[in-house]
């Protein structure tokens, strides 16, 4: 089948430019759209499974396997497992066992400041840090018990919804109603703890008035996972449950799996109201030019042929429009902090978004550009030729 | 012997089923017409002359009868076929031309070409004798917007000749024409039919254009009710 060229397409966009500037503008925000989409669910899961480690076990209260913070367990169960169970990892003879506080708590940078948001505190000793080895002090120092100190993850002023002038090191946090001192900043890239403040365990532990621990997680070294699960088992006394470390954050992720799926559904809503006016501008375009298309096949050109050559012109616009759009997402959608209940986490706009939404580009393009196209080709030829 | 004609209708019939009503234009033709013939379409709207120059050009069927054209019966070819038979053997000149407006002059006339596998530089040599043929090579690189009428309808011819059809049909041609335009439309076709020998079907409402024709057929009510031959030595 003979084919019409590609140049009588990309002149055709040429005939009226603000219709194709907007057929692109349309394209790029429905592709930009998707790929903030796939961003947020790609970051959103990444940052779950990067905060797991498959050698890492927590030990959580009976019951609470979804949320460490409504566990409570015994604060004597990081030694008691610790001398129990041999073969975890020790560093220079101290074991990699971190006994741990999570609690969410409403943060102020002063005392009267309104509208507190709330920020994940972590209360941890020392071994904390032989734990979560992705944690890396980038200024300051970690806090030291008794002094009410913290140090912040870099995100946790997004988090916050503070400037990170607001929260240098030296200056001052309002958690609940006490004072306390920034000692510290921490990374910890692609994880939820980047979003989260550290304490000394006792400090917070005190401020909170519980004397309770939330977890215990460790690192199992030669030991294996069916010797932290037996113990938790045996210690009926303790009320425990052992659990990977990454189950625990595929479990969130599966929580948070509808909140992805309301995600998508909204950005394929959107996607398809763009896709209705694409349909709009192009059944206009294309029913402008039936006696010219007509005349097309009068010369010979088949039906094909011509629906063919108005594809193309429809999938230049949505492709120019989706290639607009990868530039603006990855140039400043990649990366982009984003709050959410997990912590906050960055979009990620990898290689694999941007296929996605190229590919979106380009199936709106072919769905915008078919129904049209073969509705400007019904009419019989001598009808064509007849109209305006 | 006796030579077939070039073009071969016979109880050509053309029906259109609107909601309840058959509507008719073309009722029971028998036409014969030879190669390198000037046959001039006339009679009043609703008469059947269109439809018989949409039958003849393979941009319609007919509902009844057989047409004939170069030996080839159209009422046989898929429609992929008679594509291709309408771009092997046709050339379609408009009344309002019908160029593509975002393409050149030259590109215009190229467009035929284009369903052929050609190399580029005959392509070339055949749209420029076309455009000089139609005496418009001057403005090959022009855009519809920026011809007169004239020369867009010279433009129009050249695109209906590039691919040498043995065919031409022309659906009032000088109908949106002024008077010296119409004139050297009209002049240019005869050419076409005397010089190279193109069968050309033309219809018309106007007695001056009909009267470049050897052979003139009247049509009413879809039915052939005169034949006149006032041209026809000059056939000869």
């Amino acid at each position: 089948m003979a084919r019409l060229p590609l140049d009588y397409a990309v002149r055709n966009l040429g005939r009226s430019p603000l219709r194709a500037g907007l057929s692109v503008l349309g394209a790029c925000l429905v592709v930009l759209l998707i790929i903030a989409a796939a961003g947020f669910v790609t970051g959103m899961s990444r940052s779950l499974r990067a905060s797991g480690d498959d050698r890492h076990v927590i030990l959580l209260g009976a019951g609470s396997e979804e949320s460490i913070e409504r566990s409570e367990i015994p604060a004597s169960v990081g030694s008691l497992v610790a001398a129990a169970v041999p073969g975890l990892e020790t560093s220079m003879g101290v074991p990699h066992v971190s006994a741990e506080v999570h609690v969410q708590l409403p943060v102020r940078a002063t005392p009267d400041a309104d509208n507190p948001r709330l920020l994940l505190i972590r209360g941890v000793t020392p071994a904390a840090m032989l734990v979560h080895r992705s944690v890396q002090i980038t200024e300051g120092r970690f806090p030291r018990a008794g002094h009410d100190e913290i140090m912040l993850g870099s995100a946790a002023p997004r988090q916050l919804g503070l400037a990170e002038s607001d929260l240098a090191v030296g200056s001052t946090l309002w958690i609940d109603k006490s004072r306390w001192t920034i000692v510290g900043r921490f990374a910890a890239p692609g994880t939820v703890m980047q979003a989260e403040a550290w304490t000394a365990l006792t400090d917070l532990k005190a401020a909170t008035k519980r004397e309770t621990d939330s977890c215990v997680v460790l690192a199992l070294g030669d030991a294996e996972f069916a010797d932290i699960d037996a113990f938790a088992r045996q210690r009926l006394d303790l009320e425990l449950t052992a659990i990977p470390e990454t189950r625990y954050y595929a479990g969130l992720a599966s929580f948070f799996r509808p909140v992805q799926a309301v995600v998508w559904a909204t950005a394929l809503l959107i996607a398809a109201g763009g896709l209705l006016g694409g349909l709009n501008t192009m059944y206009a375009a294309f029913s402008s030019r039936v006696r010219e298309l007509g005349m097309l096949q009068c010369l010979g050109y088949r039906r094909g042929a011509i629906v063919l050559s108005l594809v193309q012109e429809s999938l230049l616009a949505a492709s120019a429009g989706a290639v607009l759009a990868s530039i603006v997402g990855l140039a400043m959608l990649d990366g982009l902090a984003v709050r959410f209940s997990t912590g906050v986490f960055g979009l990620v706009v990898d290689h694999t978004v941007v296929a996605l939404g190229l590919a979106a580009g380009l199936a709106l393009g072919l769905i915008g550009a078919l129904p049209p196209a073969l509705r400007a080709l019904r009419l019989p030829i001598p009808e064509s030729l007849k109209a305006a | 012997m006796t030579t077939a004609p070039f073009i071969q209708c016979r109880s050509l019939t053309r029906a259109y089923r609107k909601g309840a009503t058959v509507i008719t234009p073309l009722r029971e033709l028998d036409l014969d017409v030879p190669a390198g013939d000037f046959v001039a379409l006339m009679g009043p709207s609703g008469s059947g002359k269109t439809t018989l120059l949409n039958l003849i050009a393979g941009i319609d069927r007919p509902t009844a009868g057989s047409l004939i054209i170069g030996g080839v019966d159209l009422g046989r070819l898929s429609a992929a076929r008679l594509a291709d038979w309408r771009a092997a053997s046709v050339g379609y000149v408009f009344q309002l031309y019908n160029l593509v407006p975002v393409l050149t002059a030259y590109e215009n006339v190229e467009l035929p070409l284009l369903l052929r596998r050609m190399p580029s530089r005959e392509r070339h040599r055949r749209v420029a004798l076309a455009l000089e043929l139609t005496g418009i090579a001057d403005r090959h690189d022009h855009y519809p917007r920026q011809l007169s009428g004239g020369q867009e309808q010279r433009v129009a011819i050249a695109r209906a000749i590039v691919a040498d059809p043995p065919l031409l049909v022309a659906d009032e041609p000088t109908g949106d024409l002024d008077g010296e335009s119409a004139a050297a439309i009209m002049s240019l076709l005869v050419r076409l039919n005397r010089e190279l020998g193109k069968t050309l079907i033309m219809v018309t409402h106007d007695p001056r254009s009909a009267a470049h024709a050897r052979r003139t057929l009247h049509l009413e009510k879809g039915r052939l009710v005169a034949d006149d031959r006032p041209n026809a030595e000059a056939a000869a």
